[in-house]
């Protein structure tokens, strides 16, 4: 089954996405910390879709993403940014860093459902 | 000068309602999470969506906590120059309400920020990709 990793600081956030994805044929890891999934992927994790928060302490979700994208095994993954941030500079920021998708929250689980089928090719 | 110390001691008391507000609501929906995992239960779409609304709840109080420090700290650095120079004192009350004006529109900003979906009349339904 393909990886997907969330990745939030919000412990209410990471249980809502994971009551939306429990029914979906896909295995999922949660991170309340940026840096925590980072290493991990550093040391050889490497996930078929990430969906992180944008903003985190310690590590935002564009350093996240930078970091994801500079570690050889995850430089394609895709990524989408799931967050309450809705300003069109930071989406442009997102895509020109190399983000597969924006999520505004709260998401429509349906849609959210279907955004994660749509990236893995799921039937 | 116990006006400022009236005001700071008023902000200090929202900020600790506000942060109690957080844990408490984090931790009615972590219990409520748990009973429904526990149960295996199954929700609809529309629940899980409102199953949402705690954490941008807590980012929108966080930032408003963040907006009373900032605008504390003017006013606490305010109170020390007011207590020992009369002269800079004016001044710094004209640089403390350009400091408190800035710290409302920041906060104003992050509001909007931080909404998401929340409060949006428009119909868009939030999923964009590159």
């Amino acid at each position: 089954m393909p990886l997907v990793i969330f990745v939030d600081d919000s412990e209410t956030a990471l249980a809502s996405t994971r009551m939306v994805t429990d029914s979906m044929p896909i295995t999922v890891k949660q991170y309340l910390s940026a840096v925590d999934a980072l290493n991990e992927i550093k040391g050889g994790m490497v996930p078929d879709l990430i969906i992180t928060d944008m903003n985190m302490p310690v590590m935002n979700g564009f350093e996240f993403l930078q970091g994801v994208r500079a570690n050889a095994s995850t430089a394609r993954t895709p990524v989408l940014m799931l967050t309450t941030e809705t300003r069109d500079e930071l989406k442009a920021q997102g895509k020109a860093l190399g983000l597969t998708g924006w999520v505004v929250k709260p998401f429509n689980p349906a849609q959210l459902k279907q955004a994660i089928s749509r990236v893995l090719r799921l039937a | 000068m116990q006006f400022l110390q009236t005001l700071d001691g008023l902000l200090e008391h929202i900020k600790t309602v506000e942060y109690e507000t957080i844990v408490l609501t984090r931790e009615a929906q972590l219990r409520m999470v748990r009973f429904i995992e526990k149960n295996k239960m199954t929700l609809d779409d529309e629940t899980l969506e409102a199953m949402q609304y705690q954490d941008i709840v807590a980012q929108q109080l966080n930032a408003t906590i963040e907006a009373i420090e900032s605008a504390q700290e003017q006013m606490q650095h305010f109170m020390h120059v007011f207590r020992h120079d009369d002269q800079t004192a004016a001044q710094s009350i004209e640089k403390m309400q350009g400091k408190l004006t800035c710290a409302l529109e920041k906060a104003k900003e992050k509001h909007s920020a931080f909404s998401g979906k929340v409060n949006r009349e428009d119909d868009e339904d939030g999923i964009e990709f590159f």
